[in-house]
This record gives C-alpha cells, sequence and structure tokens, in this order.
C-alpha cells in the first residue's frame, strides 16, 4: 500500500489523469461526430451499433494510449535511476505490483468514464429501449481486459528501455495493426487485436439493399478460444513483467 | 550565421550516430505496405485504378493516423537527447545563435520526414510490381512526394514546438496521434488545408489520389504554419529554457 502511495506522490503534477482524458476526449469527439444526426433507423440499432463501434476505436487508439500512460509511469524511474536504490528499501517486485496497480486504477476510470459516457450519450439520442446490461458488462470487463494486457505489455517495453521511443513506435505499430486486423477478421489471438475478439456486437452489411444490420454476437469456438487469449496475455506479461523487472532492479 | 547552422547541423548528426531513432519510419510504412497490398489483391473487382488503387490503400491510414505521430517520436528524441542529464546547459550556452540551433534541430526532423516519405514511395512502388501491376508508375507521384514533404515540414514545426514545452517523451506523441484523427474530421469538412495535420496526407494525396487541391493554398498555409510554430519555438527557447536549467 506504502508503495502504491509512493507511485501517485510520484506522478503528482505529472498531469497524467489530464493527458489520457485529452486522448479519450478525442474517441468522444469522434462518437459524437459519427453519429450526431441518428435517424429512426439508427436509433432502433443505436445499443447494439455503439457494442461494435466502441471496440473499434479501441483497437486504433488504445495501443497508443496505453503506451504513453506506461511510459509515463516507467520514465519516472529511468530519469531518477531509481532501479537500485528503491531494491535497498522493499522487496524486488513490489514496485512492479505498484506500478501494475497504479496503471490499472487509470485503465479502470478510463473504461468507466468510456462506458458512462456511451450510455449518456445513448439516452440523450434517444435509443430505442434501454442498453442489454449482461452485453455490456461483457464488453466493459474484456474492453478492461485488453487495456490491461496492452498496459503490461508497454510497461515491460518502458521498464526495459532506457529509450522511450521503442515502446511507443510498438504502441503506434500496434495501434496500426490493429486497424489492419479489423479488415481481416473479427477476433484475433494477438494483443492488438483484443478488442476485435472482445466485441459483444457484429454488423451485417447488405451489398444489394445497403442496409446495415447490427446484431448481438454468438461466439463461435474459435472466437470463444480468440477471448480465452487476451487474458492468456494478461498472464504472460504479467509473468514476464514481474520477472523481467526483478531482475532489472537488482 | 551560415557556418553557425552547419556546424549545429554537423553536432545534431553526431548525437543521432547509432541512435535506433530510424527503425520508427522503416518498420511502420511496411506493416502499411504489407497490409495495403493483400487488401488490394484481395479486392482486385472493385479497386481496379491499378496504381492508384494501391497508393490509397497504402497510405490512407499510415498517412491520416500514424506519420504525425511518427513524426513527433522524432521531434520528441531530438529534445529527449537535450534533456537527459545536464545537456540543456551545453545546448544552450553552445556558441551558435538560438535560432540554428532550433533550425539544425529542424533540418533533422525534416530529413528524417522526408527519408520516411521515400521509404514510402519505394515501397508503394515495388509493392506494385510484385502484385503485377503493368501499366507506367504515375507520373503525379512527384507532386504528391513534393507536396507531401511540405506537409510534413509543418508537422515536423508543430511537433518540435510541443516536445520542446512539453518536457514528457509520450505526451506530444499522444497529441500527434489525436491530431491525426482530428484531421480526418477537418478533411472531411473540407478545413484540411487550414489544419496543419491534414495538410500533409492532403498534399501525399492518401485519401484520393485523383484529388484535385489548391497548390496556392497548400504552399501559402504551409509557409504560413512554418513560420509561426517555427517564431514560436525560437522565442520559447530564448525565454524560458535557460530560466528553467
Amino acid at each position: 500500500m506504502n508503495t502504491l502511495r509512493m507511485e501517485f506522490q510520484k506522478i503528482k503534477r505529472k498531469k497524467i489523469a489530464l493527458t489520457i482524458c485529452a486522448l479519450v476526449s478525442v474517441q468522444f469527439a469522434w462518437l459524437l461526430w459519427s453519429g450526431s444526426r441518428p435517424d429512426e433507423d439508427a436509433r432502433l440499432q443505436g445499443w447494439i451499433e455503439t457494442l461494435y463501434s466502441l471496440p473499434l476505436m479501441n483497437v486504433i487508439m488504445m495501443p497508443t494510449i496505453m503506451s504513453v500512460l506506461a511510459s509515463r509511469l516507467a520514465d519516472v524511474e529511468h530519469k531518477g535511476n531509481t532501479y537500485k536504490l528503491l531494491n535497498t528499501l522493499r522487496r524486488p517486485g513490489a514496485l512492479y505490483h505498484a506500478k501494475v496497480i497504479c496503471g490499472l486504477l487509470f485503465i479502470l476510470a478510463v473504461c468507466a468514464a468510456q462506458f458512462i459516457f456511451v450510455i449518456a450519450l445513448g439516452y440523450t439520442r434517444g435509443y430505442a429501449g434501454h442498453p442489454e446490461w449482461k452485453y455490456y458488462a461483457a464488453a466493459f470487463v474484456l474492453n478492461l481486459a485488453c487495456c490491461l494486457s496492452l498496459y503490461l505489455l508497454q510497461l515491460l517495453l518502458s521498464m526495459l528501455f532506457f529509450n522511450q521511443m521503442i515502446p511507443l513506435v510498438a504502441g503506434l505499430g500496434g495501434s496500426m495493426l490493429g486497424l489492419i486486423l479489423m479488415y481481416v477478421k473479427m477476433y484475433s489471438f494477438l494483443p492488438w487485436g483484443g478488442f476485435l475478439s472482445a466485441a459483444q456486437a457484429r454488423m451485417d452489411w447488405n451489398p444489394d439493399t445497403r442496409i446495415i444490420r447490427f446484431y448481438y454476437r454468438a461466439y463461435s469456438p474459435v472466437e470463444l478460444c480468440a477471448v480465452f487469449m487476451i487474458f492468456v496475455w494478461i498472464v504472460v506479461f504479467y509473468t514476464a513483467g514481474r520477472i523481467l523487472f526483478s531482475r532489472k532492479e537488482v | 550565421m551560415r557556418t553557425s547552422f552547419i556546424r549545429a547541423v554537423k553536432a545534431e548528426s553526431l548525437k543521432l550516430k547509432r541512435s535506433p531513432v530510424w527503425l520508427a519510419f522503416f518498420a511502420l510504412p511496411i506493416i502499411s505496405a504489407f497490409f495495403g497490398t493483400m487488401n488490394y489483391k484481395l479486392n482486385m473487382e472493385v479497386l481496379k485504378a491499378e496504381w492508384y488503387s494501391l497508393w490509397s490503400q497504402h497510405t490512407i491510414f499510415l498517412c491520416y493516423l500514424f506519420m504525425p505521430a511518427l513524426i513527433g517520436t522524432y521531434c520528441s528524441y531530438l529534445w529527449r537527447l537535450e534533456r537527459t542529464r545536464h545537456n540543456w546547459n551545453s545546448f544552450l550556452t553552445a556558441p551558435v545563435p538560438i535560432s540554428c540551433l532550433y533550425l539544425s534541430k529542424l533540418t533533422q526532423a525534416v530529413r528524417g520526414a522526408i527519408l520516411g516519405n521515400l521509404w514510402i514511395f519505394f515501397l508503394f512502388y515495388i509493392s506494385g510490381k510484385l502484385a503485377g501491376i503493368r501499366s507506367g508508375f504515375p507520373p503525379e507521384t512527384l507532386e504528391w512526394f513534393l507536396c507531401g514533404t511540405v506537409g510534413a515540414v509543418v508537422v515536423c514545426c508543430v511537433q518540435l514546438l510541443l516536445s520542446l514545452v512539453i518536457r514528457s517523451f509520450a505526451i506530444p506523441i499522444g497529441i500527434a496521434l489525436a491530431g491525426g484523427v482530428f484531421g480526418l474530421f477537418m478533411t472531411n469538412h473540407d478545413y484540411g488545408m487550414n489544419y496543419p495535420y491534414s495538410i500533409y496526407c492532403l498534399g501525399m494525396r492518401a485519401n484520393n489520389p485523383n484529388m484535385e487541391i489548391s497548390l496556392s493554398a497548400l504552399i501559402v498555409n504551409s509557409v504560413g504554419y512554418i513560420i509561426v510554430f517555427a517564431a514560436l519555438s525560437v522565442f520559447y527557447l530564448r525565454r524560458h529554457e535557460i530560466a528553467a536549467n
């Protein structure tokens, strides 16, 4: 607990929350712009469409947002060259846990803000009915898990490399890869494509009638494996990070 | 002044020697080219304009979303070199005018952007040949390259200022990504030419290779932005950084 409190003291006046807010605000602006004048059909499908469009935005932006967050949290130690010093004060790995929990709290806040925003937006625009809480809860949990897996990967890179350019380029590369994976399939086994597997809605576009229909997703066994893979990545990145970070501290 | 500038540029080149900064401009266009070509090959019945179709597949996402962030990464790195240890003191007390110091950084950033652009065009040519496009290489690409380079200089100026003012390495890159995303909105509403992050994409014709753009507007706006952001950066260097260290 003390280590976690220290983490928040270290990032005091670093405006990390403000930065993350600004980046997530771009997503909100995008959502506001994308369906600013919904017709009757859009209102009928609004709640499902939200569960389709939110993961697509996240797959593009979240790898970079997570790389920025991880870089900000890790760079404090690089700049101060504090690894050896901190290791003399507490057991190896405690600092890593503190950074993971600190990042997780930010991620939790980001995901909560996203869902509160889209639900408020839906009611403001007058979407028909109410959100399907079962699907929204699943989307929230999987969204959180995807962000966490990317954050752990980025934290690992940001801790390993003094030059923060490398993890940030990896984040940008992840964003690009996610965007491209979006055009391949609506699921992916790669960490950057986890948001696609997490999407609770699918889209069906009829090229003849040019009508788009959204529907709640019924997962196939392969898609379920892709969802499971998100949690596998969390375990892999967490374990790798813990081992490498503890060694780095020593 | 000229000798000072050349010396400053040489010093910057030395600082960047053996740094992995080129990796960023190398890796991302490859991903974009690979998947762009794949998408083109898979949808050849719809994408019939050969080189022009391939160009939009290669560049639309790269130019709108990622190139500003890549340039931002390069600019952040250039200032980070000065921020580590006590390099600021040596940098600002060098017997060279501040404007030359800034211009040397800008020269490096622009050089990186030009090399990145050349790499994009080289990948485009190779991918086209591998995809089996038989028609001649479009001559307009030279204009796209030149206009794109002018737009890239604008992004370099904006990002150099942001990375100078914001001490964090990561935040300016996040702003660049957000700026690129917002650029999509601005271009969609026909304000692209007035928005620094969109000028590059419009110059490169990333959205539509057949798009007609006003060259005079592109040049006037770009030169205007370059002068404003460069002047602000030099002003900031003169006023703030010495006091801060």
